[in-house]
């Protein structure tokens, strides 16, 4: 568990580099694939050991828990999520290495030169669960051989591996690291998503690509399921830190604009509105340190806890942001007022991990198969 | 009961005409109407599946690469089509198509680009805010120069310059507009007016030949010195400045204009309430502006609910197809009950949003600006006479000053302000009510579909950047709220004041 001042220390350490790096040129990177990758910030970022906040010291890690990552997500989400969205990503597919008792995949990923080396791509938006993986994995004498497609691959055009699920056969199932470079691996154009821009995603092609096996054949759902009770939180808070950019900007700014002779915080529909926002941030950040409080103590019905307060904290950023662009009228619209941005990153962040109804099918499924504790 | 009872009764709140406008609508419109409003919707729903579909995706793209594109070639291609002339009146040499039927193509065209059914609807908000005024000998000029670039390949579009850098809100509703930090100015010249400053925000300004221009003569005095100006391209002193860079609706490009200096001729001056009428009070000015304010918003609003209704449906329409063709857990997602209830709660919110729009068009009819064209006897007459009747022998006479002082005595004078609050209400009614439902349903179908839904390719994200805007344009929500407030409810309400607080 992270001491109070050293996540203090981190936040400072977030802010600072949100504030030196990531505000200047955001709308520039995030128009990517229409500019270019943004190298520089993921490189100081990784320097900066934001890339292994979570993996154990012993393996070279920051060692932290889910309390720092959502501490570290919040903030980079409040300025630019994009980069939130890499450092997630690759969070968790090393939580889904861990979960898997593959430390040794993590080797040399953290002592690595580049950020491309470091980092893990991952088709992050999926449920492996609920949706069967479309690649194919078969075991030959010289190892796992990958067939198949792999759609909406994350940071896949960049690093230089892949965490990603294929279907054994009778075992269901599991996961595989893979090397970009291998022969037989295409790679789509990036494609253009709504949100998270520079959270660059690809769609891949294998074809006879060999896999090293993570963890034990079919154990994909169970590591899964683990590491998705895990990082849950995570995610909501990326959604959270969104939403409290999102009225920071519509503060400032309602305070500023003029309309019918006075600032338009004046007007008490306004007010109802930043109200409503607060109320939203401020319920989010609550949501977001109980589901964390849930992972780490791993209290009776913990798993219940953390799906509710994630899920029901990403809704509540992507109204929130809906009501940023509005205070702001036309110009919340515009791209320079980058309202705009954090209303489509915050749905990108809603549907980390699988869409958000299937999210709430499988809460509902949890609920009857558990009940309520206590 | 006695008649006198009976009246007091339907007079009581909520009043039976402001709430039954279809009912009273339904007795008195044209058989014809039908027939070609459903011309019409084949129409766009054939522009729809060979143009709008197949180029939405790659357009919108297009403009995230490069955001100084105009996309000249989908104007020309709805030129073809006649989109641009096709509810011009026949007395001014167009379709004569009628303007309720407006709202249902732009719901077809919508529901496949918002952005693309902008570059269609906002020109009639131009033709809307030129038929403000009442100006008939404008009113001709402008929309047979329309018709003209139709015949001759080269599209003539009119656009609407209202909102400034520090006045959006405000420009909507003379109450706002009294305290109002306006800047573009108009100065009373000989022979005309100089007019120097800024406009932005100004949809298909880039694209269009005409902009319907509004200024003030004072910029102390907004409330009392409105004047609207007809500025054609070319006129010296004015240009265009950048295009601004939107989240979405990409297809229609937001301009800033710029006037340095520009002399506008008397010829061209579309409004101003002292033409004629030096006597006329501040109160009786502010009152006149307000009717030209709310005519064009009865219209124009009604036109954004269908806008919202198109996004609502499209995203609708692409959630359902993902349903039908993708299994979850085993089945397809659309045999799933809970998929099934959403789907259900997106086709409610399209049908509810129409329902809106339509009986707004139901009050325009009947109480607004399209209620001497609805009239049975004018509505054949105008189906029926000869284009020749219309050119050689009523053109000349749309010139005379009596034909717009006799228009402006009938829509100004002798409007009843009941008919406005009840155009006016609906109309914020169904602005707001579909355009919120357009975001709700584009955020139902992303929760849906995930990641399906956030692909570019999957429609449904540009489906959501595109209604946001639907929330803020013509007027925000909130404003419309507001206005709702003032026209249906306040006058139920003696105390009540609105833009007071």
């Amino acid at each position: 568990m992270t001491g109070g001042a050293e996540l203090q220390m981190l936040r400072e350490t977030a802010a600072s580099f949100a504030a030196n790096e990531l505000v200047r040129d955001r709308e520039e990177r995030d128009r990517y694939p229409f500019s270019p990758l943004p190298l520089d910030v993921l490189e100081k970022a990784h320097r900066l050991g934001l890339f292994s906040l979570t993996v154990p010291e012993d393996l070279g890690g920051g060692g932290q828990g889910i309390r720092a990552l959502a501490a570290l997500l919040a903030v980079t989400g409040e300025t630019d999520a994009s980069l939130g969205g890499v450092i997630f990503v690759n969070a968790l597919a090393q939580e889904i290495c861990l979960r898997s008792g593959a430390e040794g995949a993590l080797a040399g990923l953290i002592e690595a030169e580049s950020a491309p080396q470091a980092l893990m791509a991952l088709p992050a938006w999926d449920d492996p669960r609920i949706t069967a993986p479309s690649l194919r994995a078969v075991e030959r004498d010289d190892g796992w051989m990958l067939d198949g497609r792999a759609e909406y691959v994350a940071l896949a055009g960049l690093a230089l591996r892949a965490l990603l699920p294929a279907d054994t056969g009778k075992e269901g199932v599991s996961f595989f690291l893979v090397d970009r470079q291998s022969g037989g691996l295409g790679l789509s154009d990036p494609l253009v998503s709504h949100g998270l821009r520079a959270c660059p995603i690809w769609d891949l092609g294998l074809s006879e690509v060999p896999g090293a096996l993570v963890g034990e054949e079919g154990a994909g759902v169970r590591v899964f399921e683990e590491a998705y009770s895990r990082m849950l939180p995570a995610a909501a808070a990326l959604a959270a830190g969104i939403l409290r950019g999102s009225l920071r900007e519509a503060l400032e700014y309602t305070k500023q604009r003029r309309q019918g002779g006075r600032v338009i915080a004046g007007w008490s529909e306004v007010r109802m509105i930043l109200a409503g926002m607060a109320m939203a941030s401020q319920e989010a950040d609550m949501l977001v340190r109980e589901a964390c409080r849930a992972v780490e103590e791993g209290y009776p019905g913990w798993r219940l806890a953390v799906r509710a307060a994630s899920l029901r904290a990403m809704d509540l950023a992507c109204e929130a942001t809906t009501d940023g662009i509005q205070l702001l009228g036309g110009n919340g619209y515009m791209v320079e007022y980058h309202q705009e941005k954090r209303f489509r990153d915050s749905r990108q962040v809603q549907a980390l991990m699988g869409a958000q109804d299937l999210k709430r099918q499988e809460l509902a499924r949890l609920l009857l198969e558990e009940g309520l504790p206590g | 009961m006695e008649r006198p009872e009976r009246r007091s009764l339907l007079d009581d709140y909520p009043a039976f005409d402001d709430i039954y406008c279809s009912l009273r609508a339904l007795r008195r419109m044209p058989k014809a109407v039908i027939g070609e409003t459903r011309r019409a919707v084949e129409l766009a729903r054939r522009f729809n599946r060979e143009v709008v579909r197949p180029r939405a995706l790659e357009l919108d793209l297009r403009k995230q690469e490069d955001p100084d594109h105009l996309p000249w070639d989908l104007v020309e291609e709805a030129d073809r089509w006649g989109f641009y002339t096709m509810f011009i009146p026949r007395l001014f040499g167009g379709g004569g198509f009628n303007f309720p039927a407006l709202s249902c193509v732009l719901e077809e065209l919508a529901s496949g680009c918002t952005g693309i059914a902008n570059l269609v609807g906002v020109h009639y908000l131009g033709v809307a805010t030129l038929c403000s005024s009442w100006n008939l000998r404008l009113m001709n000029r402008v929309m047979r120069d329309t018709v003209d670039g139709h015949r001759n390949g080269k599209p003539c579009l009119i656009s609407l310059a209202i909102t400034e850098p520090d006045a959006g809100t405000d420009v909507e509703e003379v109450e706002l507009v009294r305290k109002a930090k306006v800047s573009c100015h108009a100065r009373k010249v000989k022979g005309g007016y100089l007019v120097n400053g800024r406009k932005i925000f100004i949809s298909n300004g880039h694209l269009s030949t005409w902009h319907m221009l509004i200024a003030y003569e004072d910029l102390q005095h907004p409330e009392t010195s409105t004047v609207m100006l007809a500025v054609r391209n070319g006129t010296p002193g004015f240009s265009f400045g950048r295009q601004e860079h939107k989240m979405g609706q990409k297809a229609c490009p937001a301009s800033e204009l710029i006037f340095e200096d520009c002399f506008i001729p008397e010829e061209n001056v579309c409004f101003d309430v002292r033409q004629g009428n030096a006597e006329v009070t501040p109160e009786e000015i502010e009152r006149i502006i307000m009717q030209v304010i709310d005519y064009v918003v009865s219209g124009s609003r009604a036109g954004v609910g269908a806008f919202g209704t198109g996004v609502a449906r499209g995203a609708f329409e692409e959630a359902l197809r993902y349903a039908a063709e993708t299994e979850v857990d085993g089945k397809l997602l659309v045999n799933h009950e809970w998929a099934q209830c959403l789907l259900a709660e997106m086709y409610k919110n399209v049908a509810i949003s129409r329902l809106t729009y339509m009986e707004t068009n139901y009050a325009n009819s009947l109480y607004g600006m399209f209620k001497a064209l609805n009239y049975r006897p004018v509505f054949y007459l105008m189906k029926l006479l000869p284009r020749p009747v219309f050119d050689r022998v009523l053109q000349p006479l749309l010139d005379l000053p009596a034909v717009t002082r006799l228009f402006r005595k009938i829509y100004f004078d002798w409007q009843p302000q009941a008919f406005t609050r009840r155009t006016s209400g609906w109309a914020s009614l169904s602005k707001f009510a579909a355009t919120d439902a357009g975001v709700r349903n584009c955020q139902l179908a992303l929760e849906m579909m995930g990641r399906a839904g956030l692909r570019h390719q999957g429609r449904v994200e540009k489906h959501l950047r595109d209604s946001k805007l639907l929330q803020i344009y013509e007027g925000t929500n909130q404003l419309n709220r507001l206005n709702l407030f003032k026209c249906l409810i306040a006058p139920k309400v003696p105390q009540a004041r609105v833009f007071e607080e």
